[in-house]
């Protein structure tokens, strides 16, 4: 899959700028297979809608060049490129009902009318809006907007799908739905999909992988659980899921493994070597919520304690505050097995496993 | 702010009661009425008691404020044949035992009839409710640098493009022009009026002559206009109210030379307008205004000549009349030679012929 | 259930029903939209239902002057032109004592009515009149009506006369309505058409309608790429080009004419460019003012803001992202600008065109100081109408045709575009 000479769309060494002073996209490198749903992730101005638009075409690359199917692409305008896109408002042109809208790529392209009409009731159908081809686009709902916006990006069979933050606009019970069911679209059709967002969780949900933008810098380019259990530095740590730190300096390293004393002198932590390099250097420790057992102790090296701030009863389990070697923001998940009864301002003695704990930047 | 609406207020408040009192006049406005305000209201007991409006002419909003019983405008300066036909409708007011008792004479003791028709008027019915004021002229006048060798002194010489090449200037309304038109035909300036009024064939007459001219005019409709055409060159010769030749070359150091020839005097008069609120007062400043003093007056002003003979020797007894010590009888109109070679328009036979004229002028000139 | 619905009427908790219930509750919020409109609805009676009322009235009205000469239009009505050249001594008889004891001022205007129908009557009555007075103070009335009025004033021995009396006999007319289409009665009360030096209404008419089409276009060519530029310019530069697009609105008309006239006259800017880069030659220069080139050009200046305004407020909302999709899904920059990004500006020309024309169509200052011999629109006339001739009729008459043809543009529009497809802002 990551066999560049395989990839389908390749980004070699992009640079952009719009002001000749920023660079909004810094020697972005990346490779995406056929058929593959890659996420573009990250916040906003990480430079994630700047690149998926130069794929586009609406944005030429200031430096390097992009491939499609291993021709380059930046002399191409946006016509004829043959790739979809699903906008972040839609794009439904309001003066067409649903069915011209979806026709026009098609007329367009001076396919015959017979074959129009099939194709538009064809992914009419897909998106389970079959019936709504004479309504205009105001007279659909959000969501209906939404799936024509889909199916107008996918009726003229193109090579490649764009998607802009699709679902930003939608509430959080339908933008579920709609994830799964460009899930499932994807599946069915196998067709690549490039999609942007600044939701971890939609990434997560739908992506083959995930390209975490910050400050036109890929961070990482990874599978969703890779990138939740594997994070290759604090930002991409930070950014996927939630995420326990605790700053120190590095002692001693050990192979694949270092230990790090806390800063505030709260003792000193075995980590795994991860974005570090030398002794002397400072760090920042990555301990993942689920990852911090109560009370029985786990591991010879990394024991604590934390005085509870807050406890929040979530059902399943109960999300407990703690105030850990200096942090007043540690998360700790306690499974609801029945077995907990502190209360706020109790001591609780905390332990990880090394293996859990990962030494990045600072 | 609120220091300014004080003042505002305070201001308003002092001067309300005189500005409900004071004789609203509608006139034509611009340098036309800036010399009404000096040498009729500056000079009157009362000045701050005339206040001037400016309007666009016609009896349009005069009938209309006597018909609704809301009148604002105490006089209204009017040409002669809506003088005529205010007078007949009653919108103004017959004052015509007012006139001839309240009247001020001339040296001799000229009654204002008297005056005027000495100036070669004839009596119309404008003259029971109104009192006179100027004679405007429609007049020919051209830049002497366009004409290096012969230049053009009579109206044979406007109608004839042959003899000297070159646009004219012409109002795109049929008063003024179609007179000139008979005179270039040969008829007397002084027998045009009858002429039209008794001969049948008369206006075709004028529109033949007219068809001479006519790939050869450019149309202008605002005053200021034919002294453009010829100061850019875009004519030769035009058709201009006197008192903007005048005001070109006394003001703006202009040489313009006129064709007195076939010259169309016209006249101009300030009515009483019927319910006007406050009538006393605005008699008392229409006879003010009439008086040859003030007629005389306005020429300083404003180079149109004074509808009251006796206006004239006054001006001609002080030379220089005129600003900054020029001669004014040389732009004036109405002097006695002058008068010799001029057609004094006849607003009676306008008043019943003016639509049509008027609607067969446009035909001709936009065919 | 849904029969118990629709049979039984509903009751309220308190046993009221419901419908009337409803209306009790609804009726004092009805009062309250209603008294908020009524001051507004009162404004437009008064300034705009009322006056066209009037106007409409006006175009059709005669009955001034029946009311001064009643007897005599009756008299009138029994003349048989067949058998009797001039009308019988009775109609004399009727008009002398008409005049000489009707009310002056009434006399008066119904003499200006009476000039429209032939010019000419108001001298002939007004010298009579004068005549009768004197005959009458010294109680010599005549023994034959018709020698005296002969005598007075030979036009009454002149038949085309009394033809024309015979336009305002009656207490409602249509003639003004003819009139304004260059139509007029012959002696027998048939519709033909004016005498042929005097047809201008028709010419004018189609004069002002294909100048109001004209400037609609060019204002529509012109504006439209400003309002584009206007609704994609960052608001810094935005603001100030629409300073430029305005300032039309802030120049006096005499300062604009002037410009234009400095501008556009044979020895002007203009020509002075073309023959200056050798484009004419120096007695070839283009007359580009005072005649229709000249209107067209100023009048377009002037309307131009109220195509671009409308037009602007449109596309500052259509998103900039439909001509990427449309780009996006194949189509040629052109064609996206077609099929896409033009229909969204329908409801912006529609509303720019529509308020341009009916500018356009009742614009007459502007293209009399600039239009020379072609500067005379249906707008001049009916001002004439209303200031110098004082001939209302004709001019309510010119109002309501030019109310109908706005209304005729307005169906077509209707029926072509949709009104629902209009948008001011």
């Amino acid at each position: 899959m990551n066999d560049t000479s395989q990839s389908f769309v390749k980004f070699e060494k992009i640079d952009k700028s719009y002001d000749g002073e920023v660079l909004v996209v810094k020697n972005l490198n990346l490779d995406i297979a056929k058929g593959e749903f890659v996420t573009m992730l990250g916040p906003s101005g990480s430079g994630k809608t700047t690149t998926l638009m130069m794929l586009a075409g609406f944005e030429t690359p200031t430096n390097g060049e992009i491939f499609l199917d291993t021709k380059p692409i930046s002399k191409i305008p946006p016509y004829e490129r043959e790739i979809g896109m699903v906008f972040q408002n839609y794009a439904l042109f309001p003066h067409m009902t649903v069915a011209e809208n979806l026709s026009f790529p098609l007329e367009v392209r001076k396919i015959s009318k017979p074959d129009i009409k099939e194709k538009v009731q064809k992914a009419l159908d897909m998106v389970e809006l079959g019936n709504f081809g004479t309504r205009f686009p105001a007279q659909l709902s959000g969501g209906q907007q939404q799936r024509v916006a889909l199916a107008r990006a996918l009726v003229f069979e193109p090579r490649l799908v764009l998607m802009d933050e699709p679902l930003g606009a939608l509430d959080k019970n339908l933008r579920e739905q709609m994830q799964y069911e460009i899930k499932h679209i994807h599946d069915r059709i196998g067709i690549t999909v490039v999609y942007v967002t600044h939701d971890q969780s939609e990434a997560l949900t739908m992506s083959n992988r995930i390209a975490v933008f910050n400050d036109g810098v890929v961070q990482q380019l990874s599978t969703p659980d890779i990138l939740y259990e594997k994070p290759e530095n604090s930002f991409v740590a930070k950014f996927i899921g939630e995420n326990n730190t605790l700053n120190g300096v590095v002692r001693e390293v050990n192979g694949s493994s270092c230990t790090v004393e806390l800063d505030g002198g709260f003792g000193m932590v075995k980590a795994l070597k991860i974005n570090v390099n030398e002794v002397g250097e400072k760090t920042q420790l990555s301990i993942r919520p689920e990852r911090v057992s109560i009370d029985n102790s786990i591991s010879d090296s990394n024991n604590f304690s934390g005085k509870i701030e807050e406890l929040i009863y979530l059902g399943d389990h109960i999300r407990a505050r703690l105030d850990v070697c200096g942090n007043n923001e540690f998360i700790v998940k306690v499974p609801n097995e029945g077995s907990f009864n502190h209360k706020e301002g109790d001591e609780l003695k905390l332990s990880w496993n090394s293996e859990d704990v990962r030494a990045l930047d600072l | 702010m609120s220091k300014f609406l004080k003042a505002f207020l305070f201001v308003s408040l002092v001067f309300a009661p005189f500005a409900a009192s004071a004789v609203t006049v509608a006139s034509w406005g611009g340098a036309y009425t800036e010399s009404q305000q000096k040498a009729y209201a500056d000079t009157y007991s009362d000045p701050g008691s005339i206040v001037f409006e400016n309007y666009n002419g016609g009896l349009g909003e005069v009938r209309a404020q006597v018909e609704s019983g809301n009148v604002t405008w105490d006089l209204v300066d009017v040409l002669p044949s809506d003088a005529i036909t205010g007078c007949d409708e009653g919108l103004f007011e017959d004052i015509s035992s007012e006139i001839a008792s309240m009247g001020v004479p001339g040296p001799d003791g000229e009654s204002i009839a008297e005056d005027m028709e000495a100036n070669g008027l004839n009596y119309h019915s404008g003259w029971d409710c109104c009192v006179p004021q100027i004679f405007w002229t429609y007049v020919v006048f051209y830049d002497p640098d366009a004409f290096p060798g012969e230049k053009p002194d009579s109206m044979a010489d406007f109608f004839d493009v042959e003899k000297f090449p070159g646009k004219r200037g012409i109002h795109t309304w049929a008063d003024g022009i179609i007179q000139k038109a008979l005179v270039a035909d040969g008829v007397a300036p002084n027998a045009v009026p009858t002429v039209f009024a008794n001969q049948t064939g008369a206006i075709d007459r004028a529109f033949e002559v007219m068809d001479k001219i006519k790939d050869h005019v450019v149309f202008w409709s605002a005053g200021s206009q034919p002294l453009e055409l010829v100061k850019s060159g875009e004519v030769v010769m035009a058709v201009a109210y006197n008192g903007r030749v005048g005001a070109a070359n006394l003001a703006e150091g202009e040489n313009f030379e006129y064709i007195w020839e076939g010259q169309v005097l016209d006249q101009e008069y300030l009515c009483l307008t019927t319910g006007s609120p406050n009538r006393e007062a605005a008699l008392d400043f229409m006879m003010h205004a009439s008086s040859p003093e003030s007629q005389a007056e306005q020429a300083k002003y404003i180079t149109y000549g004074p509808m009251r003979a006796s206006g004239i020797p006054i001006i001609e007894a002080n030379e220089p009349w005129g600003p900054g010590g020029v001669d004014i009888m040389p732009h004036m109109p109405n002097t006695p030679e002058r008068l010799k070679v001029s057609i004094v328009n006849d607003p009676q036979w306008w008043s019943d012929n003016g639509a049509e004229i008027s609607e067969r002028y446009s035909a001709w000139m936009g065919n | 259930m849904e029969d118990c619905i629709s049979t039984s009427a509903l009751l309220t908790t308190d046993g009221v029903p419901l419908k009337q219930s409803l209306k009790k509750a609804e009726r004092k919020n009805k009062l309250r939209a209603f008294l908020l409109v009524f001051p507004l609805l009162l404004f437009i009676i008064v300034t705009f239902v009322m006056p066209i009322g009037d106007m409409l009235f006006r175009s059709v009205d005669d009955s001034q002057i029946n009311g001064v000469f009643p007897n005599t239009f009756n008299e009138y009505k029994k003349w048989d032109k067949e058998k009797d050249v001039l009308p019988p001594e009775e109609v004399y008889k009727a008009l002398f004592e008409e005049l000489a004891y009707g009310e002056k001022i009434q006399i008066g205007r119904a003499l200006t009515r009476m000039n429209y129908s032939k010019s000419g009557w108001k001298s002939l009555i007004k010298t009579t009149s004068r005549q009768i007075k004197k005959a009458v103070k010294k109680d010599e009335l005549p023994n034959n009506y018709k020698e005296f009025l002969i005598s007075a004033n030979e036009k009454w021995a002149d038949p085309t006369f009394w033809y024309a009396m015979g336009q305002m006999v009656n207490n409602t007319t249509p003639i003004y309505y003819w009139n304004a289409l260059d139509r007029t009665y012959d002696q027998d009360q048939n519709v033909v058409m004016q005498d042929e030096k005097r047809r201008i209404y028709i010419k004018t008419w189609i004069k002002t309608l294909k100048i109001s089409v004209y400037v609609t276009i060019f204002c529509l060519i012109l504006g439209f790429p400003v309002a584009h530029l206007l609704a994609n310019l960052p608001l810094r530069y935005s603001n100030l080009l629409m300073i430029f697009v305005l300032l039309p609105f802030w120049t006096s008309l005499l300062v604009r004419t002037t410009a234009w006239i400095v501008m556009l006259q044979q020895n002007g800017v203009i020509n002075g460019i073309l023959v200056w880069l050798g484009i004419l030659s120096d007695d070839g220069r283009l007359q580009l003012v005072y005649n229709e080139t000249g209107t067209l050009i100023a009048m377009t200046q002037i309307l131009l803001p109220f195509m671009i305004l409308p037009l602007y407020s449109v596309m500052r909302v259509i998103p900039k992202s439909h001509m990427r999709a449309a780009q996006n899904l194949g189509a040629k920059p052109a064609t996206a600008f077609w099929r896409v990004y033009l229909p969204q500006t329908i409801p912006g020309m529609s509303a720019g065109g529509l308020l341009v024309f009916v500018l356009a169509i009742g614009y007459f200052i502007t293209p009399e100081l600039v239009g020379g011999k072609d500067g005379k629109l249906i707008g001049h006339w009916i001002a004439y109408h209303l200031k110098t001739t004082l001939n209302w009729g004709l001019c309510a008459a010119l109002g309501a045709i030019l109310l109908g043809v706005m209304l005729i543009f307005y169906w077509l529009y209707n029926k072509i575009v949709g009104i629902d497809n209009i948008k001011l802002g």
